[in-house]
């Protein structure tokens, strides 16, 4: 499959986790059903999310994020160092409660894993598959920090760790990876560490980096309110083709701040809420487009929803994916006819919303 | 045969029941049948509610499920306050009696008088009368000459501490306080109160939230917007009066309480507290149970016993099939218009509050348990399936439980109107302990012309937790006493 010059479709990561398999790990962390059968379960679930993707439509797909319990303790539970205690929970969305005691051992960092995941996916597609993964600074919030007296200092470590992980990553196969940071926007003082972090992480990778902020998706509420002006002028140093944004739910005066404040590259524009089960119509999207192309050139919009789809029924996720394809499609065709001098050009038109 | 005893605390202490007087001529009545004993189950409660939907010896069928070819049981249900008052010899006669029809007439009609047909209970006609209650209030308290605050245990609503208000607000001000430090406080903002009742409760509240504004220098009291909602625009009015001195800060909203999110949508995310006091226990409850490993929903039947029934229908001259025409329209168009549309009769209004308030004392549940096929398919309230219950029904013991539907559907929608720092605070008659339903009885009970239920709190806590809330129970602490609890869910992590 090659991927569109404009407007790429693509998810964010996480994909609807239905009530069964939410159970099933439940069951797993309470000791009910064993590793080997969630892992087979697991399987399973992200083929079946790449094939939703796939029938989507959508350009870039993920592997759902389908094997992590919630966006921290995948990862943070791998990494070398970080005490977990105690490792049950009530629920697999509960976070666990994380210690680092000393520093993170970071001589010959052990594999986390992803590039197995990324590995799995990638072999169950034929369309390009980004791989998503938490970012150090969020990773770090979780942490009861007794290890660093700085607490930047843990970020780093952690990041560091990270980048040894997108090597392997990179070495898998994969060359597109996204750092989520769902914390940030709950800590705005804090940008330029979180993006110092980015870059180490990013550090010696030949890959397409983006930077996902939003302001949480944590069972399907923000965890933060704001404007993303606190990501500048930090985001301008980090090391990323795409930063990816919430826009759908919170509307898209934020798109003016962004480009106001001289953000030259891509932008990966949220225009599914995925915080709302009610699936957008087609020309609601349509017009979300062609407000950000009158800001935007076409060959710097990826489209993609608000978030991760991890809360959303799986019928409304695929309607939603569905619905954002479709509306994608008439604006690539709206900007070709334009460009073949047929069309009065689709970034003159009015929005109907917004 | 299980004879399962709930409320172990009547065993001992001063007045311990005696068992054997009220079990014992159940038991012989049983032995005198040809049932298989070893399927039947006899389950004992205590109701504390003076009025109530039982008799003192309920028979109930345990639905057999055909997909495993498993027949039909029996329980045996034995209200221990109304047996132990009747006597052993009145007791055994009526567990003959219960017997006997169930023998002969297992499913057929009896003399009794069935206003409905099977199905769960909140879907019961009891909620008829429970909404009709409240919204004829006034005819209620006229007709009885008591007004419903005075009912309450203390004698007032404890919606209007002014403790209780104080500590909200002081709450909220160190939240407001803190977000402002960060350039984070929105600039409107939002209270929300469910349940205005005469409006007592927003005047203590936004007085206090006044003084205590003001007395720090001011800053909130001007963008604050506080909403009063209720079902009944007559209540809002009644409410928007006695917080008229506040009117520049108060909005009233016409809302159902068990989907405030129809209403408020536009205020997702953004509501800092929203306040419910006494509502959730009032809102239309299924029970839900495990037997033997099995999950059953009860449904239930609403009826006249045939001793009220038959005295209604002669008093008022018309057949049993008029008699429940009568309450039907009752349940529709309200006393006053009932009088109207049924003068050949009811002389006046007067006399419909007679026979509203006989119908409503003589009413009875009879119960069932149908098999539930999986819980998923069991929806608790809108977007909430019934695999919620599922660590509830699997907790121990078999369990008989509410499932509090329109305390969930109104408490899992609310919790999308609260911003990322928002709080809701409830004041009602919670089920703190899952446990606590296999020992105590927790309703129906009727309450003047409403329906109590105590609200499934544990249930509550699950569903706040899988939404992102940490859900805490605590006694009311500003009156002793009494059973109001405060529920309290804030967002966590």
């Amino acid at each position: 499959m090659t991927t569109p010059a404009l407007l790429p479709t693509t998810v964010i990561g996480s994909y609807s986790v239905p009530d069964w398999l939410e159970r099933a790990r439940t069951d797993y962390h309470r000791g009910r059903i064993s590793s080997v059968q969630l892992g087979s379960i697991h399987d399973v679930c992200v083929k079946a999310a790449l094939k939703d993707q796939e029938l989507a439509g959508i350009d870039i797909v993920s592997d759902g994020e389908l094997r992590r319990d919630n966006d921290i303790d995948y990862v943070l539970a791998r990494l070398p160092g970080v005490r977990i205690a105690p490792t049950t929970k009530d629920s697999a969305y509960d976070y666990f409660d994380a210690y680092v005691d000393a520093a993170l051992p970071e001589d010959d960092p052990p594999e986390l894993g992803l590039a197995r995941d990324y590995a799995f996916a990638s072999a169950h597609t034929d369309r390009p598959a980004k791989f998503s993964f938490t970012g150090p600074f969020s990773l770090s919030r979780r942490i009861h920090n007794h290890g660093y007296r700085q607490p930047a200092d843990l970020v780093r470590a952690i990041a560091r760790l990270l980048n040894a992980e997108m090597h392997a990553l990179a070495a898998a196969g994969a060359t597109i990876l996204q750092i989520d940071e769902p914390f940030l926007a709950g800590y705005p003082d804090e940008a330029a560490l979180a993006v110092e972090a980015v870059n180490i992480v990013t550090a010696g990778v030949n890959a397409q980096w983006s930077l996902h902020v939003c302001y949480g998706n944590r069972y399907a509420r923000p965890s933060w309110e704001g404007h993303y002006d606190f990501l500048f002028p930090a985001v301008h140093k980090a090391e990323v083709d795409v930063l990816a944004l919430e826009f759908a739910r919170k509307g898209y005066d934020d798109l003016d701040l962004v480009t106001r404040a001289g953000w030259d590259r891509t932008i990966g524009l949220g225009v599914i809420d995925v915080k709302n089960t009610r699936v957008e119509p087609v020309d609601l999207i349509v017009a979300r487009l062609r407000r950000a192309l009158r800001l935007l050139p076409p060959e710097r919009i990826q489209v993609n929803p608000d978030c991760g789809l991890r809360h959303l029924p799986t019928p409304i996720a695929t309607a939603k994916l569905q619905v954002m394809v479709h509306a994608t499609r008439l604006v690539r065709d709206e900007i070709d006819a334009h460009a073949r001098g047929t069309d009065s050009g689709a970034a003159n038109q009015e929005d109907r919303s917004e | 045969m299980l004879i399962d005893l709930r409320p172990t605390n009547r065993l001992r202490g001063k007045q311990p029941i005696d068992t054997r007087a009220v079990l014992g001529p159940v038991l012989d009545a049983l032995a005198g049948t040809d049932l298989d004993l070893g399927t039947v189950r006899v389950v004992c409660d205590w109701v504390q509610y003076r009025a109530n939907f039982r008799t003192p010896i309920d028979l109930r069928t345990i639905l057999g499920d055909e997909r495993h070819g498993s027949g039909d049981r029996l329980e045996i249900a034995l209200d221990l306050r109304q047996a132990a008052a009747i006597g052993p010899a009145q007791c055994r006669s009526l567990a003959d009696a219960v017997l006997a029809r169930h023998r002969d007439t297992p499913d057929a009609a009896t003399a009794d008088l069935y206003l409905e047909p099977w199905g769960p209970t909140s879907q019961s006609c009891l909620w008829g009368f429970n909404a009709l209650y409240w919204r004829a209030l006034e005819l209620w308290e006229k007709a009885t000459g008591r007004l419903y605050e005075q009912a309450l245990p203390g004698g007032e609503s404890d919606a209007r501490n002014v403790a209780a208000a104080r500590e909200m607000i002081t709450d909220l001000f160190a939240v407001w306080d803190a977000l402002a430090a960060r350039n984070a406080l929105p600039e409107e903002l939002y209270v929300v109160e469910l349940g205005v009742g005469n409006g007592h409760q927003a005047k203590v509240w936004l007085d206090e939230f006044r003084a205590l504004d003001h007395a720090r220098g001011g800053g909130y009291y001007h963008r604050l917007h506080y909403l009063l909602c209720d079902y009944s625009p007559h209540v809002l009015e009644m409410a928007r009066t006695t917080v008229n001195d506040h009117s520049g800060h108060v909005s009233a909203v016409v809302l159902d309480a068990t989907r405030p999110g129809v209403a408020l949508a536009f205020l997702n995310f953004k509501v800092f507290l929203v306040y419910v006091s006494n509502v959730y226990d009032n809102l239309p409850s299924d029970e839900v149970a495990r037997i033997g490993g099995s999950a059953y929903v009860v449904q239930s039947r609403a009826y006249l016993p045939a001793a009220t029934a038959a005295e209604l229908t002669g008093a008022l001259g018309v057949s049993a099939d008029g008699l429940a025409r009568l309450i039907a329209q009752l349940l529709k168009l309200g006393p006053e218009l009932m009088a109207e549309v049924a003068p050949d009769v009811f002389g006046g209004p007067d006399d419909v509050m007679h026979f509203w308030q006989a119908v409503w004392n003589g009413l009875r549940l009879a119960e069932r348990y149908a098999p539930l096929h999986g819980l998923d398919p069991y929806e608790v309230a809108p977007g909430v399936s019934g695999e919620a219950l599922r660590p509830l029904l699997e907790s121990g013991e078999d369990i008989r439980m509410h499932v509090s539907n329109g305390a969930v559907a109104s408490f899992a929608d609310t919790l999308r109107l609260l911003h990322p720092y928002g709080t809701l605070v409830a004041h009602d008659l919670f089920v703190t302990d899952v446990d606590a339903y296999r020992r105590l009885y927790r309703g129906p009970g009727k309450y003047e012309g409403s329906v109590v239920n105590w609200v499934n709190g544990p249930l509550l806590t699950a569903i706040g937790r899988r939404n992102g809330f940490d859900v805490t129970y605590q006694p009311f602490r500003h009156r002793s006493g009494t059973n109001i609890v405060t529920l309290t869910a804030r967002a966590r992590d």
